[in-house]
């Protein structure tokens, strides 16, 4: 149809003008189609526009896993790492260079599992980076093994009984460990993920970003779409993000409500 | 059975002896040496060759300190004993260790006597009894001409032949003292006197000492009774007196040296003393004698050793060559060799 | 003319003592009198700190390569526990013990029951000559230093103005009850001597025994062991030796191997210390944190040592020097990131202070058995730069050349020490670093690659420039995948063949920047040609110098860079030696692993793993065994 022809070039040309693809390299992500990190992806450079960031002034620091791909895929300095330790590198960066804005990203396995141990410490510190966890309950690069957020019963290759370990709760490990600024998200929702982004940026000190997504490819049966679309809701509205008992009891008792659990008055 | 510790005070010519038959006839007991000084034992009869260079300082040594470990025998050296405690058997060192013994063998030896009248000028008089006084002798002899020979006991004939062989001038000052612990006759004086001025000594007999006093540091000036000798080191040879001062309390009978049976005990079990610090008592004379000598005081060291150890060998006396004086007898035999 | 002196001098006491305060005091009152200095003390291991403490002091007229097997001088505070040292003692050892104990005791409680009889004891009343003078007993150590310097000939005021320094900040009572002590002993000890046959000693100094006049004729000097310490033959200035650090020399001072760590790093420009608490590598991390913070940079005590050198790693990624120290456990735990480094061509600075191993190991003792950890530890072709330095100005010397290193090849750079190294004390020239050697030797990129700029662009050189983040228009994430030259993550082989190439074209070319083998002899053929790296070379040069003293066609290859190696030049050396002889505190030896190819035929390995310094002795010994 003509007139598709004429809105789509308006589209892009639009698209263009808004400059917001910028961001983007010209690495295609490798992601799976359906992979739950394209709407994190989405969330994060709508924010770096939001704010105005130059790119050139922005590092991701990522470990190993899907989500260890991201910097590829940004059109910033990226410093892909190895398997856990994102976060330690990233502190080195930070405060080599306090100008850069700094983004730590990994997988659920990646910080949780073998990276585990460096999340009480940077957040102890309380250094100015914003650590993006991707928490899909699983280990997709390597093909669907069970990973510490995984529930009980979670049956795969490498499970094939059921795992038997209980899960990790990240919000609450993040709280406990006294992170600074705490939220917690969708990637199904982007614009929920930008706003929340945005103010974590901000915040001088350690922002933590715990992202539920759903690796579509090695998770037929918990952290699908469908589950995880019916059980997200927002935060009470009556939830006072200044208090930290608050916030970790609402980590403890709901797992799935979003938005900025915890964020710590000056 | 407890380790037997055998202990013996002193590391001459005599303990050295002694330790050494100890560890031959008893090698499974501990046996250990303590002496004053330090260093090997070695011949004092030699110091005389070492001092006019005839001889190294290592023919002086017996044997080297590694030979005492080789024998089983432990040699402690620089370490003085202080008392000796006959109830605990034991011996206290000077730094307060206590070391405690199965048999004691005191073999601590003479030390130089200088004549009371003499005292004061000591300072001004070299002795000769120890390495370092040898080395000492050494040294100034390198300096001087002139030696004054002041009394005359054994060791100071082996001096003088030395002291000639250096071409020094020697003055030689004979008396009554002379000979110690011999007390000499005119006829003896006068045979000695003679021996010296055919060597070329400058031989002054029957006179007293007035006074003492160093000149400059090369030279001392004797006052006598109707004369002055000027000369550049002063040697002081009225024999050795037993040098056992620590013993003093500890329950020995002591006159002028350890009083000693003729197989050397000295009155308790397993206690002896030997070598120029024993007055040894003679059954045929009855009466005690003091030997002297290194030959004479190696035969005594293995004697109390063996009779530590259960023996009972009667020292030897050659009856014609011994002396009385002043009560006490002598036992010269080699002083004849002169 | 002056007696050469070369003395060791040991104090042993139970913890309590005073022991290690006295071997400062003596060390630092050696250094002032002019006397070179090379000490090393041993702790308790405990953490409660209890046992036997020795601190152990070579002393000379010249500079000092190793510890001596044979100890001259024992200062006993602790009768039981000196008995230990007793088997090290020289023939004619002077012993300094305490003479009058509180009471008496039995025997062997002594030290004087153990010392072998030629030995020379000098015994002083160090805890009543202590209570006398000041009152308590404290200060027994000084009163037994005191009698040393008499002894010894240091002059007196030496030691009042050490004694000052030390204990000013603890108030004039405690100053003037220290100084009270060590004068008793001093006073004690020149009394003794004059009425003592104790055999004269040359004062070690000129003037220095104020009383006595120097002593003519007696002793030239303490008859010393023949354990090959003879008199050491000092080559003209080396090619690549001290040559190009000749600077303003400021005042030679006493400091440790890990004091001349810190100061390299700090005259490097250092902004970011990340490090973990490690035997022995901990004070370089305690000193920087005092010092850092006054020049604008931070200590950041990580969670362990991966997030230590993670964060060294993000820190040079963004532009600032950062360094980590570690030993062999701590190090194991870094070689993934260290050979993401190699990949991702990012700089480090890694000091890896070589303790015994495997795993734990041995804390406290010294050992050079992570060479080939350092060179190949960690995934794959992942070369990279090690160097070793060989005493406490090497140590100082190769950390500040370390950060340049590590910048112009963009690689972690690994400076091996030993737990030895970093523990002695030497009196040493540092100094101050020159422009030059503190010059940034980042290769940025050209403006004119902005926009099509690739961060791993294959050149002649194999280095590629490097934008720093901040930098508009050079955008790039580095990787620890195989990438391509605009850095995106690529596995053919035909990728991955030329960039590794590349990367270790890049690294050799690293050798035009490296210390080059430093060789001393008489430049001709030898019998006996003797290589070695770290510490131990100070004892191999020792021996060969013994050696070369004596008539023995032998020689000495100081090798620092330990990779890249220079091979030609020790290759040149090995063929002029029949045999090739490499001591090293390895089980296997790892140094001769690394280079014995070079040789025509078998290297001979000199392999000791006692935990303790190799002693000049042994490898004399086996010099001579092989011609």
């Amino acid at each position: 149809m003509k007139t598709s022809g004429k809105v789509l070039a308006a589209q892009v040309e639009r698209i263009r003008d808004s400059k917001r693809f910028e961001i983007r390299s010209e690495n295609l992500p490798t992601w799976c189609p359906g992979c739950g990190y394209f709407g994190i992806h989405q969330g994060l450079n709508n924010a770096i526009q939001r704010l105005g960031l130059p790119h050139h002034q922005i590092v991701i620091v990522s470990g190993i896993g899907c989500a260890g791909r991201y910097p590829f895929f940004s059109h910033t300095y990226g410093l892909h790492t190895v398997h856990g330790r994102a976060l330690p590198v990233s502190t080195g960066v930070k405060l080599a260079n306090p100008e850069l804005t700094v983004f730590a990203v990994g997988g659920d396995g990646d910080g949780l599992g073998i990276g585990g141990g460096h999340l009480p410490h940077i957040s102890r510190r309380n250094v100015d980076v914003n650590y993006l966890l991707f928490d899909n309950s699983i280990y997709g690069l390597t093909k669907g093994q069970p990973s510490p957020s995984s529930p009980v019963g979670f049956k795969t290759k490498a499970s094939p009984q059921g795992s038997v370990d209980a899960p990790l709760n990240a919000t609450l490990l993040a709280l406990s460990y006294g992170a600074s600024f705490v939220a917690r998200l969708f990637a199904g929702d982007p614009d929920g993920i930008t706003d929340a982004l945005v103010q974590g940026i901000r915040h001088k000190g350690f922002s933590f970003f715990h992202l539920y997504t759903s690796c579509v490819t090695f998770d037929k049966a918990f952290k699908t779409w469908e589950h995880l679309k019916e059980w997200v809701h927002p935060l009470p509205e009556n939830h006072d993000s200044s208090n930290l008992k608050q916030a970790i009891h609402e980590a403890m008792d709901d797992p799935f409500s979003l938005g900025i659990v915890y964020k710590r008055m000056e | 059975m407890a380790e037997e510790h055998f202990v013996v005070v002193g590391n001459g010519p005599a303990g050295h002896q002694a330790a050494v038959t100890l560890k031959e006839k008893a090698p499974d007991a501990y046996v250990s040496v303590i002496s004053r000084s330090r260093g090997s034992c070695y011949r004092p009869h030699l110091l005389p060759d070492f001092m006019a260079g005839k001889i190294p300082e290592t023919a002086l040594y017996v044997c080297p300190t590694d030979a005492y470990k080789d024998k089983g025998v432990k040699l402690r050296t620089g370490q003085k004993v202080v008392g000796l405690n006959l109830r605990e058997r034991s011996v206290a060192l000077d730094h307060k260790e206590i070391v405690r013994f199965t048999g004691l063998i005191i073999a601590a030896g003479g030390k130089p006597r200088i004549p009371e009248p003499l005292w004061i000028f000591r300072d001004l008089m070299l002795t000769l009894k120890t390495l370092e006084d040898a080395k000492a002798w050494r040294e100034k002899l390198s300096r001087v001409d002139s030696v004054l020979i002041m009394g005359g006991d054994l060791t100071s004939f082996a001096v003088t032949r030395s002291l000639l062989d250096l071409n020094k001038k020697v003055f030689f000052m004979l008396d009554r003292e002379a000979f110690w612990p011999l007390r000499c006759d005119r006829v003896m004086l006068e045979e000695a006197a003679h021996r010296l001025s055919q060597r070329g000594v400058e031989v002054i007999v029957d006179r007293r000492v007035k006074s003492m006093a160093r000149v400059s540091d090369l030279a001392c000036e004797v006052q006598l009774n109707g004369d002055r000798v000027r000369a550049g080191l002063i040697g002081a040879f009225f024999g050795l007196v037993p040098d056992i001062r620590f013993l003093v309390g500890s329950g020995l009978r002591i006159d002028r040296g350890i009083l000693v049976d003729e197989y050397l005990n000295a009155g308790y079990e397993g206690v002896f003393a030997t070598g120029d610090c024993a007055q040894i008592y003679h059954p045929e004379i009855r009466d005690y004698w003091v030997s002297i000598g290194h030959d004479n005081a190696v035969s005594l060291g293995r004697t109390a050793a063996l009779n530590l150890l259960g023996g009972s060998v009667m020292v030897e006396a050659a009856q014609e060559s011994i002396f009385e004086v002043q009560g006490i007898r002598v036992n010269t035999s080699w002083w004849m060799d002169y | 003319m002056m007696a050469q002196v070369d003395l060791t001098v040991e104090i042993c006491g139970m913890s309590g003592d005073g022991t290690i305060a006295a071997g400062g005091i003596l060390n630092e009152a050696m250094s002032r009198a002019g006397l070179f200095v090379l000490a090393f003390d041993s702790y308790p291991a405990e953490i409660r700190g209890f046992g036997r403490c020795v601190t152990h002091s070579r002393v000379g007229d010249r500079e000092m390569r190793a510890l001596s097997d044979r100890t001259h001088v024992l200062i006993s505070l602790d009768d039981k526990e000196s008995q230990s040292r007793i088997p090290f003692l020289a023939r004619e050892a002077v012993v300094f013990f305490d003479s009058k104990p509180p009471s008496y005791v039995e025997e062997g409680a002594s030290i004087a029951a153990h010392v072998e009889p030629d030995a020379r004891l000098f015994g002083m009343p160090f805890s009543e000559l202590a209570a006398a003078a000041s009152g308590s007993t404290r200060g027994r150590n000084l009163t037994a230093l005191g009698g040393f310097a008499a002894v010894f000939g240091i002059p007196s005021r030496t030691f009042h103005e050490v004694i000052e320094k030390k204990f000013k900040a603890k108030g004039e009572k405690v100053l003037d009850a220290n100084l009270k002590s060590f004068d008793a002993g001093h006073r004690f000890a020149l009394e003794r001597l004059k009425v003592e046959q104790i055999p004269p000693i040359p004062p070690l100094v000129k003037g220095g025994r104020e009383d006595l006049p120097l002593v003519k004729g007696g002793r030239e000097d303490l008859p010393l062991e023949k354990a090959g310490m003879g008199e050491p033959v000092y080559p003209p200035l080396e090619k690549g030796g001290r040559e190009d650090f000749l600077e303003e020399a400021e005042e030679k001072i006493l400091i440790s191997g890990n004091e001349a760590v810190v100061r390299g790093a700090l005259d490097a420009g250092l902004a970011l210390y990340f490090g973990y608490p490690i035997t022995p590598a901990t004070p370089i991390m305690e000193s920087l944190a005092k010092a850092l913070p006054d020049r604008g940079g931070r200590v950041v005590q990580m969670e362990d040592e991966i997030a230590s050198i993670g964060a060294v790693l993000g820190s040079f990624f963004a532009g600032k020097r950062a360094m980590t120290a570690t030993s062999g456990p701590g190090f194991a735990l870094m070689t993934e990131l260290i050979t993401h480094g190699v990949m991702s061509e990012t700089p480090a600075v890694i000091i890896n202070a070589q303790r015994g191993g495997p795993a734990t190991g041995l804390p406290s003792k010294t050992e050079q058995s992570d060479l080939h950890a350092a060179v190949f530890g960690g995934p794959g072709d992942s070369a990279r730069i090690v160097i070793a330095p060989t005493d406490v100005r090497e140590c100082y010397d190769f950390t500040l050349m370390s950060f340049q290193l590590a910048e112009r090849y963009q690689t972690p750079v690994i400076v091996l020490t030993d737990f030895f190294l970093n523990n002695r004390v030497e009196k040493v020239e540092i100094p101050g670093a020159s422009e030059a050697r503190r010059a940034n030797w980042n290769l940025y990129p050209e403006e004119s690659a902005k926009g099509r700029y690739e961060r791993y662009s294959i050149t002649e050189s194999g280095i590629s420039p490097r934008a720093i983040p901040g930098a508009e228009g050079f955008l790039f994430s580095a990787t620890g995948l195989e990438h391509t030259e605009k850095g995106r993550p690529d596995y053919s082989s035909d990728i991955h063949s030329k960039m590794t190439e590349k990367r270790h074209r890049k690294i050799r070319g690293a050798l035009k920047d490296l210390p080059e083998p430093v060789e001393w002899s008489s430049g001709g053929t030898m019998d006996v040609g003797v290589i070695a790296w770290g510490s131990t070379f100070g004892s191999a040069l020792e021996a060969v110098l013994s050696g070369q003293k004596e008539g023995m066609q032998v020689g000495a290859l100081k090798i620092t860079s330990l990779f890249p190696y220079h091979a030609e030049a020790i290759r040149a050396f090995m063929k002029r030696c029949k045999e090739i002889l490499i001591p090293e505190l390895n089980y296997e030896g790892q140094l001769a692993n690394l280079i014995g190819h070079l040789h025509a035929k078998d290297v001979v390995r000199l392999n000791r793993t006692t935990g303790m310094p190799m002693s000049p002795t042994l490898i004399y010994e086996r010099i001579k065994s092989l011609i």
